[in-house]
């Protein structure tokens, strides 16, 4: 043992033996050996040998290191083509710069797409029963057309729970606007009315509270958002909340419970969770077991997703209720909508619970993203395939040593691995710190590119693997078939004429004229639909909503007393606001139709413009069975003598009195729409609409809120300027501009870029030739002309078909978002093909301009 | 030609050669370090700074006898090059001149 002990570690040993050079160890091994026999005397053995392995460990670097010697070969192989691929890239930087750069930048745009898409198809996908959960749709026969419908009767989740047992759980969902006050504040807010099984059905959990207490009637369920929106951080539980649901009817709420913050990919949720019964307290005239009643939705959750067929048959039996009692909404036939896809196919589905606003973008984003990809693959294959011709003899040299020309092919293969991977690494900074950022703020969506999830890695090594395969495989193979002796001979020649290296430039092209267009398109169609008129003159009108039935004659008493106020109406509906749809009744159709309530001095406070007939007389009774039309609505009705004519609405006998000029309800992404205005009472008035003198707009506005302060101290404030409704419209059409004006710099700039290399490579591969071409005297336009022949038919040819090309794709995506575009012609397309052009020539010109300066003795001299 | 930069660790190494003379190998340096300095170093540190310094040209260095305290292996003795020398006087100069032109002010603290 004591022997043992004074001799070094045996192990420590061996690995200082192993990594030493041989003719350093004895003089290195001595000092550590004199070192361990002192300590072994002073400190003893134990702690001589602990500080001997360290002394071991500290001694391992690069002066006593041997260096290493691999046998296998593969790995050298690997090491040479790093060696030689970064050799090639830092020889050239400027066209290395331009792959690198051209590869982010797609790479960039894939992620941020990647990462919109991942939040998108995220969407309500949280909920832990997602897969049993289905919202009950029907389908109901709208002037020839079957219509989805996702709204239901009232009185279906009561019935459906008693007669199918295989149904779980049913949920009623009901949302309204009511106004919450606590303490001294009130506030406008959205309620929802939930059966109890809510919170078992949907995966919302409860930070504070239980779930059951949702089964109290007077309990009420907060938001994140909204405890925080009332409460701060106080302790919220217990709290007491007054819902004002109109002005007779209030109801105080013991806070309950609060939810935990939503995922950010959501789209059903709520503000404040109140028990469905509370509906019968809110609305007491509304009878919910009646057919004609509709309720916001209704859930239903199934142990097996293979009774869905047979409940929906079974369901067939509801229709006949339903159709006798209110043959207006008579359902062909009630079908399931499994709430896992509700998000995906809700554009389908009119009035669900959850939107989709999102489907254009799920389209396009996706394909600009392998545009962009596509783009920049062929800017490599092009390069790489002209600069290999700066490499013939390194690929000459390895064949003559006996590289096959798979091995050759692998090396280009490698080295395009390897310059995607640098593009990997940029294009992930360019996405998180410039793209993702930037599209954030346009598409208000909270989107992230989470580098903890395994799916996002995937998806990255796909990108990788794919670009890298598909930009570097064909000039791999190209470069790897060149016959040695040619090679050695000089007589290869290529590059110059490649007819693929011209059909991929020409793709690019035709790419970049189609998102040109779409850019110039868009932004003519931005200014087209920004310079539309309403159909009626918003820019004097404020609208304010009213709370309560006398709300309207005390406000209105007020204001006549203001200079400002030219005149004020009162509706149930307000343009911009809200309409309800309504059913006209003729002897051969029913056809459905938009509905206005308002009152008679509405048309004129709005501005609508009369075509025929008369508007509505005030206090006459007589109007009460009249209705004012648009002109959409007689000209889809073909009606020669629209005055006079009678139509039957809810059982009631109505006359065409007027005509109006069709006018804009919302915003321009919404059709106009065949519809008619019926007189209101004063007392059902919820909005006074109020026209003041040019230019007073924001005092009137002003005093307005003041005067209001004083009314209705209880109820806050709701009104606005008309024209601010449009706000966000306007805002998403300059979004839309930039978005596609930014998407079309980047395409453009990336086929520069590749055109830049090819001319540059062209002509630095010609130097000589054109030196002797000057020194035997060529005009300068002789020499333009022999660098941009081979352009210019590539370029014209690409125009002509590109730009067809693009007209008819954008036309079709601009009809895709709004239903009334300009009248589109090819000025857009041709305006895009002139911007390409011009990119182009300015990019040609600065390489002419190289060639046309250089000194031809400099030329000859080379080599 | 540039001036070669003698780093403080390699000028501390260079400085302890030349005082050990005739017996300056890696474990008699380190000792001597650690003793002169009061700083814990390991010997790895000096074997880089002399098969730097030898690099360099300002040490050269021969193998002596073989020694049993040192389970019969030989040390490698290292001396002083003139370039070494020239190096270590420049270095101490270029002190020793910076040092005299501070004034005397500088030193003059103020309290308070």
């Amino acid at each position: 043992m004591k022997n043992n002990n004074n001799k070094v570690p045996k192990l420590a040993h061996l690995f200082f033996r192993w990594y030493c050079k041989k003719e350093m160890y004895e003089e290195l091994h001595g000092d550590l050996e004199e070192f361990f026999y002192e300590r072994v005397k002073d400190k003893g053995p134990f702690k001589a040998r602990l500080l001997y392995i360290w002394d071991v460990i500290r001694c391992c670097q690069s002066y006593a290191v041997r260096k290493p010697k691999t046998q296998n070969t593969t790995i050298m192989m690997l090491n040479n083509y790093f060696k030689t691929s970064t050799r090639s890239l830092l020889k050239n930087p400027l066209t290395s710069f331009i792959n690198i750069f051209g590869l982010a930048v797609a790479i960039g745009i894939c992620l941020t797409v990647y990462a919109f898409m991942d939040f998108e198809y995220k969407i309500d996908q949280f909920h832990a029963n997602k897969g049993q959960v289905y919202l009950t749709t029907f389908y109901t026969n709208r002037d020839g057309s079957i219509e989805r419908y996702g709204m239901s009767p009232a009185p279906l989740g009561e019935l459906l729970s008693t007669d199918f047992p295989q149904i779980q759980k049913v949920c009623r969902v009901e949302e309204s606007n009511v106004v919450v006050k606590y303490e001294d504040e009130v506030f406008h807010e959205t309620l929802t009315y939930v059966d109890p099984s809510f919170l078992e059905m949907f995966t919302f959990p409860l930070g504070k509270g239980v779930n059951k207490s949702l089964n109290d009637l007077n309990s009420i369920i907060l938001s994140h958002d909204m405890a925080i929106k009332y409460f701060g951080d106080d302790n919220v539980l217990g709290k007491d909340l007054e819902v004002i649901f109109s002005d007779s009817n209030k109801k105080v709420f013991k806070v309950a419970g609060v939810a935990e913050p939503f995922p950010k990919p959501h789209d059903l949720g709520f503000n404040f969770l109140i028990h469905f019964d509370n509906l019968d307290y809110a609305r007491p005239t509304n009878d919910l077991s009646n057919w004609d009643q509709f309720i916001t939705a209704t859930f239903i959750q199934v142990n097996d997703p293979n009774q869905i067929a047979g409940l929906e048959e079974g369901m067939e039996k509801y229709k006949l209720l339903q159709n006798e009692k209110n043959s207006d909404w008579a359902i062909e036939s009630f079908s399931l909508e499994p709430f896992v896809t509700l998000y995906a196919n809700s554009a389908e589905i009119r009035k669900a619970i959850v939107y989709n606003g999102s489907a254009e973008g799920r389209i396009a984003l996706p394909i600009i993203a392998i545009f962009m990809l596509g783009l920049a693959c062929f800017n490599y294959i092009n390069i790489s395939i002209v600069s290999a011709a700066k490499r013939l003899k390194e690929i000459g040299v390895r064949k003559v040593i006996g590289a096959s020309k798979n091995k050759i092919a692998f090396q280009f293969l490698f080295e395009n691995i390897f310059v995607t991977l640098f593009a990997l690494v940029l294009g992930l900074l360019l996405a998180v710190f410039m793209f993702l950022p930037w599209f954030i703020g346009i598409s208000e969506r909270s989107m992230e590119l989470n580098f903890f999830n395994p799916e996002l890695w995937i998806f990255l090594s796909i990108v990788l693997v794919f670009t890298g395969v598909v930009s570097g495989l064909y000039p791999a193979f190209y470069i790897s078939k060149f016959n040695v002796i040619r090679i050695f001979r000089g007589s290869v020649h290529f590059g110059k004429k490649n007819p693929l290296t011209k059909l991929f430039l020409g793709f690019q092209l035709i790419m970049a004229s189609i998102l040109m267009t779409g850019a110039v398109m868009l932004t003519q169609n931005s200014n087209f639909q920004a310079k539309r008129t309403w159909g009626y003159d918003p820019n004097n009108v404020l609208y304010v909503e009213l709370p309560d039935s006398s709300a309207f004659n005390r406000l209105e008493a007020q204001l006549i007393q203001n200079t400002n106020v030219v005149s004020v109406a009162g509706a149930i509906h307000h343009l911009g606001n809200n309409h309800t749809t309504t059913v006209i009744h003729q002897p051969d159709r029913k056809y459905e139709v938009d509905r206005l309530s308002v009152g008679p001095k509405y048309f004129e406070t709005m501005g609508l413009q009369l075509k025929a007939g008369r508007f509505f007389k005030d206090h006459s009774e007589n109007d009460h069975a009249a209705i004012v039309v648009n002109e959409l609505f007689v000209e889809n009705l073909n009606l020669s003598q629209p005055i006079g004519h009678v139509f039957e609405i809810d059982s009631m006998r109505y006359e065409v009195v007027g005509v109006v000029e069709n006018f804009h309800l919302y915003n321009f992404y919404y059709e106009v729409l065949p519809t008619i205005f019926s007189l209101a009472e004063t007392t059902d008035y919820k909005f006074m609409a109020i026209e003041v003198k040019s230019g007073a707009q924001p005092i009137t506005y002003a005093t307005l809120k003041k005067d209001w302060a004083v009314l209705f101290p209880e109820i806050p404030f709701q009104g606005d300027f008309q024209t601010r409704l449009w706000d966000n419209f306007y805002k998403d059409l300059q979004t839309q501009k930039t978005f596609s004006t930014t998407i079309a710099t980047i395409a453009i700039l990336l086929a520069s870029l590749g055109l830049y290399g090819l001319v540059m490579l062209n002509v630095s591969g010609r130097v000589r030739e054109f030196s002797i071409r000057k020194v035997f005297g060529a005009e300068t336009k002789n020499i333009i002309k022999s660098v941009t022949n081979q352009y210019v038919l590539l370029t014209v040819i690409s125009m002509i078909i590109g730009a067809p090309i693009s007209y008819v794709l954008n036309k079709a995506l601009i009809g895709m978002m709004f239903p009334e575009t300009m009248q589109a012609d090819y000025f857009g397309a041709f305006i895009a093909v002139f911007i390409i052009v011009s990119v182009l020539l300015t990019v040609v010109s600065t390489q002419i301009f190289r060639v046309v300066k250089s000194n031809p003795v400099d030329g000859l001299k080379m080599e | 030609m540039g001036r070669t930069y003698l780093g403080e660790f390699e000028e501390l190494v260079l400085l302890t050669v030349g005082v050990l003379y005739q017996d300056a190998y890696a474990v008699a340096i380190t000792k001597e370090i650690i003793e002169q300095s009061g700083r814990s170093v390991n010997v790895s540190a000096v074997h880089k700074s002399l098969y730097r310094l030898e690099e360099k040209g300002m040490l050269e260095s021969k193998l002596s006898d073989p020694e049993s305290k040192r389970g019969g292996k030989r040390k490698r003795i290292f001396s002083i090059t003139p370039f070494g020398k020239r190096a270590l006087d420049e270095s101490m100069d270029l002190r020793t001149s910076l040092r005299k032109q501070i004034p005397d002010m500088a030193f003059k603290w103020q309290i308070g």
